[in-house]
C-alpha cells in the first residue's frame, strides 16, 4: 500500500470512525465498543507499519496549495510518527478499560464517538505540517476534551468541563495569533517553508511567547494549570486519556515540533522555558503534597512531571531532548496507569479521598502492584523506565551548565517521590477506615490493563536500549545532524 | 433575465391572491418553497446561466436599472436558503391555515424587496427596496398579535422610519452633488473631487441611518426586543436576513464599490464594529431568554461583519461576505433551534427549560454545531470567516482590532457554554411542561443547516479555491 495512503487512513478511520459510532449502536453496544477498539488499534498499527520506513530517515509529505496559506500539508518524521504511536498504543488500552468502566453510566454513545474523535485528532495533530491545521485538530482536541470532563451531568462536573474548555480555548487564541504573526514574518503556515525562512529571519519574541502561551494552557503548565485537577471530575479513562496520555502531551509535541524540529529558540527563552517548568514542577509537586483527592494529587503529579519534558526539549543538546522523547513514552504509560489505578479504587470504594482510604492491599493486591510500579516509574526509580528518562535529562541540563536549574528538578524529583508514596501508604497500606463495607477487586479486563501498563512501565525500563535508540535517531533528526 | 428574480415572485404573489377557492395555504407553501429552493440554486449554478458574470441594463420593464454579480449571487444564495427555512418553521409553528396564508404573501412581498436591493444598480431604487422589505417585515412581525410583539414592531419601526430620514436626506445631498443617482454616476462624482464636502456629509447622514438599519452599539436599542418577541419564522427571517440584507449588505456594497473615502470613516466603522463586538457580547451573559441571547449575539457576530468592511482591503470583504454567509446560516439554525424548544416547552426562558438532557438530540446536537460556529472553533465554518477577517486587519497593520476581535471569540463561547449547559447538559429534577413533539419540518431545518455549516467549514479551502476566488470581479 502507497505510504501516503496509509497516512490519510491513519487519521481519517478514527475521524470518520466516529461520526459513524452512535449509528453503529444501533446494532448492538458490544459491537460499538469493539468497533471503537477496532479504529483505535488501526491507528496503531498503521502508524508502526510507518516506523521502519522514517526510522531510515525517509519523510512521507503530502501536500496540497489552497489558497491564502491554507495548505493541506501531512508531514510523517521520526518525531511524528514515535509520538502517533505513543497516543494510539495507550489510548487503546484506555479504551479497552473502559469496556468495563463506562457500562454502568449513561451518554455512552457520546463518551467513545468522543474518544475516538479525539484519539483522530490527535492523529490529525501529530501528522499536520502546516500550522493552520494544526490548529484545526487542535480545537477538535479542544471541543472533545469539553465534552469528556463534562461526561457526568452534574453542575459541578459541566463547570469544570466549561473551565477546561475556555481556558484551553483562551490560550489556544492566543497561539492562533502566535501563527498569525508568525505568517506576517515568514509569508507561510507551512512549517517547512518557515523552517527555510528563519534561518535569515528569526521570529519574533512576541510570536514565540504567544505560541507559547498557547502551548502552555494546553499542558496545563503554569500559569493556565488550574483546569487540569479540576478536570479529575472526569470519569478515570477519561482523565488517564486526556490528562496524563494524551490531550496534555499535544502541548509537549507541539513544542518539539516547532521550537526545536522547525525554529531553534533564541538565548534569552532557553532560560526562560526552563524557569516556567521548574517553577511549574515545584508548585504542583507541593500542591501534590498536601491534596486529599487521589485524582487531584495525580494531576497535580502530571503538571510537576510536564515541567520535566518541557525541560528537555528546550536543552539544544542530544541527550536532553532524546530523553524528553523518552520521558513522554513512560510518563504516557505509568501515569496512564495510575489514573486508571485510581478508577478502580474510586468505583469500588467509592471515593477519592485518600484520608477515608486505607488497606486496601488486602483486598485489591493486583491494583496494589501496579500502582506501585506505575508510581515507581513516574518516581524515576530504576530500573523502571521513567529513571531512564530523567536521568537523561538532568544529565542534558548539567551539560549545559545549568547547574541551578538541574538541582531545582532534582528537587522536583525529590518531591515526587515524597507525594506518590503518601498517596500510596494512605491508600493501600495501614488499616481499613471503613471495615463494614465490601470492597472487590477490579473486573479482569480492568486489572489486565492495569497490569499491563505496569508491566509495560518496567520493561521499557529493562529494555531500555531499544526505545532509547529510537529517541536518539529521533533526537539528531530533529537537531538536524542526521 | 435577473429581473426575474425580481418578477416571478411578484408573479407568484399576484396568483396566489387571485379569488380562486383551490389556491389555499397548502398550495402557497409548496409553491412558494419551490420557489425559494430554485432561487437559492440558479445562484449556486450560476456559472451555467448565460447572465452569469456581467450586469444586465433593463431599460424595457422598469426604469431603473439591475446588476448581477459575485456578490450580488451569494447573497440571492443566502436569501433564498434562510427564506425557505423561514417558511418552514412558519408552517410548523403557525397554527391556522390564514395565518399561513398571509405569513406567505408578506414573506413574498419582502423576498421581492430583498432580492431587488441586492440587484439594484442605483441608490435610489436601493433605497426603496430597502424599504419595502422593512415594511413587510413590519406586518410580519406584528402577525403575532400580543402586548409584547406589538411594542418590538413599534420599536423597530420608529427607528427604522428615522434611520430612513437619514438616508433619505442624504440622497437628496447625493443627487445634488453628482447629478445623478446610479453607483456609477456617485463614484465618478466621488472620483471628480469636486463638492466633496457635500458629499462626505451625505455619507455621514448615510451612516447614521444604516448603523440603525444594521443594529450595531450603539444603534441597537431595537434588535432585542424585535428578534425575541416577534413569531419563531419572524425570528429567523429578521435575524437570519433582514437586517443583513436592508442594513450591512447595503454597506458593503456602497462603501468599497460606490462611495470612495479618506480613512476616517473606514476608522469610524471600524470602532463601531469593535465596540458592537465586545459590548454586545458581554450583555449577552445576563440574558434569561434564549432569543436574547441570540440577539446580543447577532449584534456582536454583525460587529465582525462591519469590522471587516471598515478595513476595506479586498481579503477584508471577502471575510465579510463569508462571515455574513456563515453568520446568517449559523444564526438561522440557532433560532430554529429557540424554535423547537418553544414548540415543545412553550418558552425559551432558560429558568424554565433546563436540564433537557437527551430529550431533543436533534435540536441538542445541531444546536451545539450553530454555537461552535458563531464561536469560532474549527473546523466548522464560522472559524474561517473570523480567521480571514483577523488576517485581513493585521495585513492592514490593525493590530489592536486584530487582537481584540480574536480574543471576543472566548466572550462568545462563554456565554453561548453557559446556554448550552442551562438548556441541555446540567440535571435537573424539575423538568419544563411538555407541549408535544419537535416537528420533523423543524428537525429537517436544523439538519440542511447543521449540515452546511459543517459541509462548508470541512470544504472551505477548498470551496475558496474552486468557487469564490473564481468568481471575477469579486475583490474589484
Amino acid at each position: 500500500m502507497k505510504n501516503e495512503l496509509v497516512l490519510l487512513l491513519i487519521i481519517f478511520i478514527p475521524i470518520i470512525g466516529a461520526l459513524i459510532l452512535p449509528f453503529i449502536n444501533k446494532i448492538s453496544a458490544s459491537f460499538r465498543n469493539g468497533f471503537s477498539f477496532a479504529v483505535i488499534t488501526f491507528s496503531f498499527v498503521f502508524s508502526f507499519l510507518l516506523l521502519p520506513l522514517v526510522l531510515k530517515n525517509q519523510v512521507i509529505t503530502i501536500f496540497r496549495y489552497f489558497p491564502l496559506g491554507f495548505n493541506f500539508v501531512l508531514t510523517a518524521d521520526n518525531l511524528a510518527v514515535g509520538m502517533a504511536i505513543v497516543a494510539s498504543f495507550i489510548s487503546a488500552l484506555i479504551v479497552l478499560y473502559s469496556f468495563d468502566y463506562i457500562k454502568h453510566y449513561e451518554n455512552q454513545n457520546e463518551y467513545y464517538s468522543m474518544v475516538v474523535l479525539f484519539l483522530g485528532a490527535m492523529m490529525g495533530l501529530v501528522f499536520s505540517g502546516n500550522l493552520i491545521l494544526l490548529y484545526v485538530f487542535w480545537e477538535i482536541t479542544a471541543v472533545t476534551s469539553w465534552r469528556l470532563i463534562g461526561f457526568f451531568r452534574e453542575k459541578k462536573h459541566i463547570l469544570r468541563a466549561d473551565k477546561a474548555f475556555l481556558v484551553t480555548v483562551f490560550g489556544s487564541l492566543l497561539m492562533l495569533l502566535g501563527f498569525i504573526r508568525m505568517y506576517q514574518e515568514t509569508g507561510s503556515f507551512d512549517l517547512f517553508t518557515i523552517k527555510e525562512v528563519v534561518k535569515m529571519h528569526p521570529i519574533s519574541n512576541l510570536t514565540i511567547a504567544l505560541i507559547l502561551a498557547g502551548i502552555f494552557s494546553k499542558s496545563a503548565t503554569l500559569p493556565f494549570h488550574t483546569w487540569l485537577p479540576d478536570a479529575g471530575v472526569a470519569p478515570s479513562p477519561v482523565t488517564a486519556l486526556l490528562h496524563a496520555a494524551v490531550l496534555v502531551k499535544i502541548g509537549v509535541y507541539v513544542f518539539a515540533r516547532i521550537f526545536v524540529a522547525t525554529i531553534p529558540i533564541s538565548l534569552p527563552w532557553q532560560t526562560i522555558i526552563p524557569v516556567i517548568a521548574g517553577i511549574s514542577a515545584l508548585v504542583s509537586a507541593g500542591a501534590a503534597l498536601v491534596d486529599t483527592d487521589l485524582k487531584r494529587i495525580i494531576a497535580y503529579s502530571t503538571i510537576s512531571q510536564i515541567g520535566f519534558i518541557f525541560l528537555g526539549f528546550s536543552l539544544s543538546n542530544e541527550i536532553g531532548i532524546a530523553g524528553g522523547l523518552l520521558f513522554i513514552l513512560m510518563h504516557g504509560l505509568a501515569k496512564a496507569g495510575l489514573f486508571l489505578c485510581a478508577g478502580i479504587v474510586e468505583q469500588n470504594v467509592k471515593t477519592k479521598d485518600i484520608t477515608q482510604l486505607g488497606g486496601l492491599f488486602q483486598v485489591m493486591p493486583v491494583t496494589a502492584v501496579s500502582f506501585l510500579f506505575c508510581a515507581f516509574s513516574v518516581m524515576g526509580i530504576p530500573p523502571f523506565g521513567g529513571f531512564f528518562s530523567k536521568y537523561m535529562i538532568i544529565s542534558g541540563t548539567l551539560q549545559e551548565g545549568h547547574l541551578l536549574i538541574g538541582a531545582t528538578f532534582l528537587f522536583g524529583a525529590l518531591l515526587t517521590i515524597l507525594y506518590l508514596f503518601r498517596a500510596f501508604n494512605l491508600v493501600f497500606l495501614g488499616e481499613r477506615k471503613n471495615p463494614s463495607l465490601s470492597v472487590k477487586e477490579g473486573s479482569p479486563l480492568m486489572l489486565i490493563c492495569v497490569a499491563s501498563f505496569a508491566l509495560l512501565s518496567l520493561l521499557a525500563g529493562i529494555f531500555i536500549a531499544f526505545p532509547n535508540q529510537i529517541a536518539q535517531i529521533t533526537a539528531q533528526q530533529m537537531m538536524g545532524i542526521r | 433575465m435577473v429581473a426575474l428574480f425580481i418578477l416571478v415572485p411578484f408573479i407568484l404573489l399576484l396568483i396566489l391572491n387571485l379569488p380562486f377557492k383551490f389556491l389555499n395555504a397548502q398550495i402557497a407553501f409548496w409553491l412558494s418553497a419551490a420557489l425559494f429552493l430554485i432561487q437559492a440554486l440558479l445562484a449556486l449554478v450560476h456559472s451555467w446561466l448565460p447572465w452569469s458574470n456581467y450586469s444586465v441594463p433593463l431599460g424595457q420593464f422598469f426604469k431603473f436599472k439591475l446588476a448581477l454579480d459575485p456578490l450580488a449571487l451569494i447573497m440571492l444564495f443566502t436569501i433564498g436558503i434562510v427564506v425557505f427555512i423561514s417558511l418552514l418553521v412558519a408552517k410548523s409553528t403557525i397554527t391556522t391555515e390564514k395565518r399561513i396564508f398571509n405569513f406567505i404573501n408578506l414573506l413574498l412581498i419582502s423576498l421581492i424587496g430583498m432580492n431587488a436591493t441586492v440587484l439594484a444598480a442605483d441608490i435610489f431604487s436601493l433605497y426603496v427596496f430597502v424599504e419595502i422589505t422593512a415594511v413587510a417585515v413590519f406586518v410580519l412581525m406584528a402577525i403575532e398579535k400580543n402586548r409584547f410583539a406589538i411594542e418590538g414592531t413599534f420599536k423597530y419601526l420608529v427607528l427604522s422610519m428615522i434611520a430612513s430620514v437619514f438616508i433619505l436626506t442624504s440622497l437628496a445631498f447625493f443627487i445634488l452633488a453628482s447629478g445623478d443617482i446610479s453607483f456609477v454616476g456617485i463614484h465618478r462624482a466621488f472620483l471628480a473631487n469636486s463638492n466633496i464636502i457635500f458629499l462626505n456629509f451625505a455619507v455621514g447622514l448615510f451612516l447614521c441611518g444604516l448603523f440603525i438599519k444594521c443594529g450595531v452599539v450603539p444603534f441597537h436599542g431595537w434588535v432585542p426586543d424585535a428578534y425575541s418577541e416577534a413569531q419563531s419564522a419572524v425570528s429567523v427571517l429578521l435575524a437570519g436576513i433582514v437586517t443583513k440584507i436592508t442594513g450591512i449588505y447595503v454597506l458593503m456594497r456602497l462603501f468599497n464599490s460606490v462611495f470612495v473615502l479618506k480613512g476616517t470613516f473606514g476608522n469610524v466603522i471600524m470602532l463601531i464594529g469593535i465596540i458592537s463586538i465586545v459590548f454586545a457580547a458581554l450583555a449577552a451573559f445576563r440574558q434569561d431568554n434564549i432569543k436574547r441571547m441570540l440577539s446580543y449575539s447577532s449584534i456582536s457576530q454583525v460587529g465582525y461583519i462591519v469590522l471587516a468592511i471598515g478595513c476595506g482591503t479586498p481579503l477584508a470583504i471577502l471575510g465579510a461576505v463569508l462571515h455574513f454567509f456563515n453568520h446568517a446560516i449559523s444564526k438561522s439554525l440557532l433560532f430554529v433551534n429557540a424554535a423547537s424548544l418553544e414548540k415543545k416547552f412553550g418558552s425559551t426562558d432558560m429558568s424554565i427549560i433546563t436540564g433537557l438532557g437527551n430529550q431533543l438530540p436533534v435540536t441538542s446536537v445541531t444546536s451545539l454545531v450553530g454555537l461552535l460556529s458563531i464561536a469560532g472553533i474549527p473546523p466548522l465554518t464560522g472559524f474561517w470567516s473570523k480567521l480571514i477577517i483577523i488576517i485581513a486587519l493585521f495585513n492592514a497593520q490593525k493590530f489592536a482590532y486584530g487582537w481584540i476581535a480574536l480574543l471576543a471569540s472566548v466572550l462568545t463561547l462563554a456565554y453561548f457554554l453557559l446556554m448550552e449547559r442551562n438548556v441541555f447538559f446540567i440535571k435537573t429534577e424539575t423538568l419544563g411542561e411538555d407541549k408535544g413533539g419537535v416537528p420533523f419540518s423543524l428537525k429537517f431545518c436544523e439538519i440542511l443547516l447543521a449540515a452546511i455549516t459543517v459541509g462548508v467549514g470541512l470544504g472551505l479551502p477548498f470551496i475558496l479555491n474552486s468557487q469564490i476566488l473564481q468568481l471575477k470581479g469579486f475583490l474589484h
